[in-house]
């Protein structure tokens, strides 16, 4: 390997890592409800793309932070929807039923995409464009930068609601012991449905991200990122929204890394093989609790 | 004869000429189209069934289509979706051919159909061992080269990409001597893009340019960066891009990035719509695109138009459906298609039969010849991003 395809490694790694931003912020969200409720919601990562094409609506009349602020109220929205629409009314102690309903889910609501757009791709407001700094031969690219800084605050945000708001004391109850909370006077479906809402809230956003990231929005983008989200949060550890952060950057890099060295047909391979291996030599994940749920 | 029964007969005679009249007013033939109108590219199929239709509507206000026993009759549009996927491409079909009044079906939209659906059709007519289906089968969108040879129910009017890139490639080769090498990008799992991608290395490579390598990438990829790094090192004259709107926009925005600057690019055929200028216009400026639609004689504009009052825009794949309905009206008349159901299958054999034969069609463009293998040599152009429209660079000869 010369000098010049060494760099070109380290640049693909870098930009993998970066761009593994955006897989931060869907698993960050993924791990957050299946921290509180034990649940997967697989329609997640669409309705986080669906967000940001509810902010599409503004993009001509508006600077590009209002569309971003925009597509994060849109998932909050979107959260509240999934929930009542595929959890609140079905019965949570089949693990399929709610599985089933976000699955079908996340086919009505890229169906509702295409149908809305016919499926063409849309221009998105890139967030710091042409922003790149320059580190020696390497090159950061702003707004993957941002995105990443954007899901560290997502996680210390968390971390403070979490751990200083009634609502992060009700969701963590409500996570460990359902029943104890609700005898204690906490309402289990108001925690929940404001679960929903946080984590469309950081959805939108990531919708958004990912948007500006790549400066096109398409429908294809639902199934990639509810595969990388789901990835990240088994690596991570489910219910871990720093592993889930973690879990990201590595997914990413690890997935640029493989295709500088083995090529677009067996990239993937390796993500997967990955998966794997964690699942069998660490089935907890990076940041998981060693104990289940009590 | 009393004056009565003179009376009784006119009366009876008149009867039976308005009821004959009424019946020929009242008569329907049915096209029926099939083509992705959900799923991600959508797009093709709802282009391809508002074109089907406005060509239609024109054709039934001068006059309809005149049958084999002589009577008017108006052409009806029914399109069924196939959503992109081999086994809706064959149900519908199928669902088709179960009609009583189908004798013709124009579609499908994606290569990835039009194989398997022509792989259901009877292979050699006539071949009673062969129990594929018989049924005539007229694409307009799927563009994978030589698909029609599949069946002899299969025709197709697509543009040759091998006659559209090997002139693309010599025009560039005789008029900017400066470009002397290539790179490629391809989206690889896109049957069409990566069938293409292989024409167009080849073609190149024989106009006499250096294709130094290739960047690969897949349909529903959202990071770009090492392909585009890839291609930098390249550091060729020419960029040619075989993928659809969506990652050829990625692709554009990342080179941007980077800040790969090109002396020229190139993109698939299936690009030249809308769908890439409303991704990424800015991007996509300057890119050459070979096309077997513009807007640039009377027909075209005329289909255009129409096509633009139905609340659509006419691209080269939808033209294509235009210009079927147009052909299949004159080989209905030509073939005396008698569309009852119990002539269906008869009027298949009879329309199967006149696409075979047909030496030329109409084009929007000019005239259209047609191959021994029931393709089509369709007038194209090179088409240029400029200021987010496709300008016309250069007519062919």
């Amino acid at each position: 390997m010369s000098w010049i395809d060494f760099l070109d490694l380290m640049q693909s790694l870098l930009d993998g890592v970066m761009f593994g931003a955006t897989y931060a912020l869907i698993g960050i969200g993924f791990t957050l409800i299946f921290g509180v409720m034990h649940k997967i919601n697989l329609s997640y990562a669409a309705a986080s793309v669906g967000a940001a094409y509810l902010s599409l609506l503004i993009v001509q009349v508006a600077p590009a932070p209002a569309v971003y602020l925009l597509a994060a109220l849109s998932g909050g929205v979107l959260g509240a929807l999934v929930y009542y629409l595929c959890f609140r009314f079905l019965p949570l102690s089949q693990p399929l039923a709610t599985l089933m309903s976000t699955v079908g889910m996340l086919l009505v609501l890229e169906e509702a995409i295409v149908h809305a757009t016919a499926g063409m791709p849309q221009n998105y407001p890139a967030a710091f464009a042409g922003v790149v700094f320059d580190i020696g031969p390497f090159m950061l690219r702003g707004d993957l930068l941002f995105v990443f800084a954007l899901g560290c605050a997502a996680m210390l945000g968390l971390k403070l609601m979490l751990e200083r708001t009634r609502l992060g004391l009700a969701t963590r109850a409500v996570a460990q012991q359902p029943v104890a909370a609700q005898l204690c006077g906490m309402s289990v479906d108001g925690t929940n449905a404001s679960t929903f809402v946080i984590a469309g809230l950081l959805g939108g956003t990531a919708g958004a991200m990912t948007g500006a990231a790549i400066g096109v929005l398409s429908p294809l983008l639902t199934l990639p990122l509810t595969v990388k989200g789901l990835v990240v949060t088994v690596i991570g550890g489910l219910g871990s929204i720093p592993g889930a952060i973690l879990a990201g950057l590595i997914v990413g890099g690890v997935e640029n890394l493989f295709q500088f060295l083995r090529g677009v047909s067996e990239r993937d391979i390796y993500v997967m093989l990955m998966l794997f291996a964690f699942l069998v030599f660490r089935p907890g994940g990076l940041f998981a609790a060693p104990g289940g749920r009590d | 004869m009393s004056i009565s029964r003179i009376g009784t007969m006119a009366l009876i005679a008149a009867t039976t000429l308005f009821a004959t009249s009424a019946q020929a007013q009242g008569r329907e033939v049915k096209i029926y189209g099939f083509g992705a109108k959900s799923g991600v590219v959508r797009i093709f199929g709802l282009n391809s069934e508002a074109a089907m239709k406005a060509a239609a509507d024109q054709i039934n206000k001068a006059g309809g289509v005149t049958l084999g026993d002589g009577t008017k009759a108006k052409l009806v549009i029914e399109y069924l979706d196939d959503r992109c996927t081999a086994e809706e491409g064959i149900n519908a079909l199928r669902r088709i051919a179960a009609q009583p009044d189908a004798f013709v079906a124009v579609g499908p939209t994606c290569s990835n159909v039009a194989e398997p659906v022509f792989g259901i059709l009877q292979k050699k007519v006539g071949d009673a061992g062969d129990t594929g289906l018989q049924f005539p089968v007229y694409t307009d969108v799927a563009a994978k080269g030589g698909l029609a040879s599949m069946s002899q129910w299969a025709f197709r009017n697509v543009p040759s990409e091998a006659a559209m890139y090997k002139s693309l490639f010599d025009w560039i080769k005789a008029t900017h001597p400066e470009v002397k090498t290539i790179w490629g990008g391809v989206e690889k799992d896109f049957a069409h893009s990566n069938a293409t991608f292989g024409v167009m290395k080849d073609l190149a490579t024989k106009a006499g340019f250096e294709v130094k390598g290739q960047s690969e990438w897949l349909l529903a990829d959202t990071t770009f960066s090492t392909q585009v790094r890839e291609l930098r090192r390249g550091e060729a004259d020419l960029v040619m891009i075989s993928a659809h709107p969506f990652t050829t926009c990625g692709v554009l925005k990342e080179m941007q990035r980077q800040g790969v600057k090109p002396k020229m690019m190139v993109g698939l055929t299936s690009s030249s719509s809308m769908e890439t200028l409303q991704g990424c216009a800015a991007q996509a400026e300057g890119m050459l695109i070979p096309t077997s639609f513009a807007p640039v004689t009377a027909d075209a504009r005329k289909a255009a138009g129409a096509l633009q009052a139905a609340g659509a825009s006419m691209d080269l794949h939808n033209a294509a459906a235009w210009e079927n309905i147009y052909t299949l009206k004159e080989l209905i008349e030509k073939a005396k298609i008698m569309a009852k159901p119990d002539t269906i299958q008869a009027d298949r054999q009879k329309i199967r039969e006149a696409l075979a034969n047909a030496k030329e069609t109409s084009g929007l463009l000019g005239k259209v010849g047609r191959t021994d293998d029931r393709e089509a040599v369709k007038p194209f152009l090179f088409v240029k991003a400029t200021k987010g429209e496709w300008a016309v660079a250069h007519k062919p000869n």
